[in-house]
């Protein structure tokens, strides 16, 4: 039968492996946390708009988040970028076509530019609905 | 041995929770990543109060780096400061090229009409080559009055004006004592001058943001001087009291070459304009200067010039006509006119194609006029909103003549007692 008590040796190589240890998982923890730091997350390019069939046919659905407009015809989908080809601001989106709020740029409904300081369309995005329903946006 | 294994080990241990708790108290940087950069920036950890500086420069899409410069992801302030263009203001003229320029922005062509910066840093107000030729030429410094040089040296080869350079003017290289003084003391009132004091009434930022970023309550009554009004903010909306923040503040005594400040503390507009002989019609003292002086008089054509009256030319007769003709109109149809991009940067009015609006001799549109269907106009404030209605000379009882029409002019009938 072991003797119940603790020795002094064994208390101080107890005491030395759990603090040893402690300092280990704290330091490793503060490597991986250091070398796995990111200031900017990667900018994200494909987006799960969820089923298909939550969008009517013949809808527009602005996306903010894309930011991008979603249009529904009898044909399918597509997608237009919202964001301005001149600077980048979110331009709004109009029966007629988009509007910059910045800088006024003016583009018809298929993206077109009607008035500047926009000189290129805006960006026609890809959206693909998958076997089981759901539509995909790809920004890239 | 051992006991010191565990000391060592305990005092490990407790720096790295020492090092973990500090860190755990540190700033949380807030991350804003600009769609025109795409580059994340932390500035809004601190600055995350300041309001937007404009609507066509959205914190969204611009951020703070692509204009100010700076260390992005700094959370020090020292250290995010320390690479800013112009300190507190990006638009000297010193910086503006990299905080403002680019052909989509302020120094594109003449063509999209962007040239902004091109213009402001040739133009008048810029170069103060008017008051230096005048100066120079009066004490017999120079044979005449053409322009030779600026508060900088400058160069600008596609300028039209015959003018194609300026020499920096240097107070020390004049043999005249007066020139000399003129430079000395007279040399605080152009784009690149630093006010005499922030906070008061004719406190200013330099180059762009002397005049697009407000330093003054657009109302005489409420400048309060007891403090620094210079707030985060770019307008086109630019009052009165912004342009008299270096066009009223006193007189220049020629004999002394000297500056005097006005002593006076005037409560109306009427009675503001420092000199007391002065003459105003109503229009001069009821409207903004923005409201007839135009971005091309204000900001330059792109040219040198040797005198602010070489660049001037909104008289009387462009907004009422004479005897003989009506004001200039012009119908816009275009909507690439630049009338529609001034009126969405200060949307005080409503443009549509089709409206008939004044015209300046040169072809620049007064956008914020309309000819209404009584054959009367119409002018809203740019930077007060206020309607003012007015009629044409012709058939009216004026007896103007229509080659003479300088303010002084029409002083002679149309001047308020002040």
């Amino acid at each position: 039968m072991s003797d119940p008590h603790l020795s002094r040796r064994d208390f101080l190589k107890l005491t030395r492996t759990v603090l040893l240890t402690a300092s280990g998982v704290l330091g490793l923890g503060g490597l991986i946390r250091f070398l796995s730091y990111q200031s900017q997350a990667p900018a994200q390019t494909e987006f799960d708009l969820s089923q298909a069939s939550d969008y009517a046919p013949d809808s527009r659905t602005v996306l903010p988040d894309v930011p991008a407009l979603l249009v529904r015809t009898e044909t399918g989908f597509s997608a237009t970028s919202l964001v301005c080809t001149h600077l980048g601001c979110t331009v709004g989106s109009t029966p007629e076509g988009f509007v910059c709020p910045c800088h006024g740029s003016r583009f018809d409904s298929q993206g077109k530019v009607i008035r500047g300081p926009a000189a290129t369309p805006l960006v026609l995005l890809k959206v693909k609905t998958t076997e089981d329903g759901k539509l995909l946006l790809f920004t890239n | 041995m051992r006991r010191t294994i565990v000391i060592a080990s305990a005092l490990l241990l407790l720096t790295l929770l020492g090092i973990a708790w500090w860190e755990s108290r540190g700033i949380k940087p807030v991350a804003l990543t600009p769609s025109l950069t795409g580059q994340v920036e932390f500035c809004l950890t601190c600055h995350a109060d300041l309001p937007e500086i404009s609507k066509s420069h959205p914190i969204e899409t611009f951020g703070c780096v692509s204009c100010h410069a700076g260390e992005r992801l700094a959370l020090d302030a020292e250290l995010a400061h320390s690479t800013m263009r112009g300190g507190k203001n990006p638009a000297d003229f010193t910086v503006v090229e990299a905080s403002c320029g680019g052909t989509d922005c302020h120094s594109g062509t003449e063509a999209i009409q962007r040239d902004h910066i091109q213009r402001a840093t040739t133009s008048i107000q810029a170069t103060y080559a008017g008051a230096i030729a005048t100066i120079r030429f009066t004490y017999g410094a120079q044979p005449d009055l053409t322009a030779r040089l600026g508060t900088t040296a400058i160069q600008d080869n596609q300028s039209t004006s015959g003018i194609t350079r300026l020499a920096a003017f240097d107070p020390l290289q004049e043999s005249n004592p007066a020139v000399q003084s003129f430079g000395q003391n007279c040399l605080i009132c152009h784009l690149s001058s630093a006010p005499a004091e922030t906070g008061s009434r004719y406190d200013h930022f330099t180059g762009c943001a002397a005049c697009h970023t407000p330093t003054q309550a657009a109302d005489l009554t409420s400048i309060d001087t007891s403090t620094s009004t210079r707030v985060h903010q770019l307008t086109t909306a630019i009052s009165y009291t912004q342009c008299d923040a270096c066009h009223n503040r006193g007189n220049y005594d020629l004999r002394t070459m000297t500056f005097q400040p006005r002593q006076d503390n005037p409560t109306d507009r009427l009675h503001d304009y420092y000199q007391p002989i002065a003459q105003f019609t109503k229009c001069e003292y009821t409207l903004d200067c923005i409201d007839c002086h135009t971005r091309t008089e204000a900001m330059g054509d792109g040219n040198l010039y040797s005198s602010k009256f070489d660049i001037e030319y909104i008289r009387c007769k462009t907004c009422h006509g004479t005897l003989t003709e009506l004001p200039k109109i012009l119908t816009l149809t275009d909507s690439n006119d630049i009338a529609f991009r001034q009126a969405l940067l200060n949307p005080v009015v409503t443009l549509q194609p089709g409206v008939s609006v004044l015209v300046t001799e040169k072809g620049e549109p007064l956008w914020n006029t309309r000819l209404l269907l009584d054959g009367t106009y119409e002018l809203i404030g740019k930077s007060t909103g206020q309607v003012f209605k007015f009629k044409p000379v012709i058939n009216s009882s004026c007896e103007q003549d229509p080659e003479e029409q300088g303010s002084a002019d029409c002083h002679k009938c149309h001047a308020v007692k002040r």
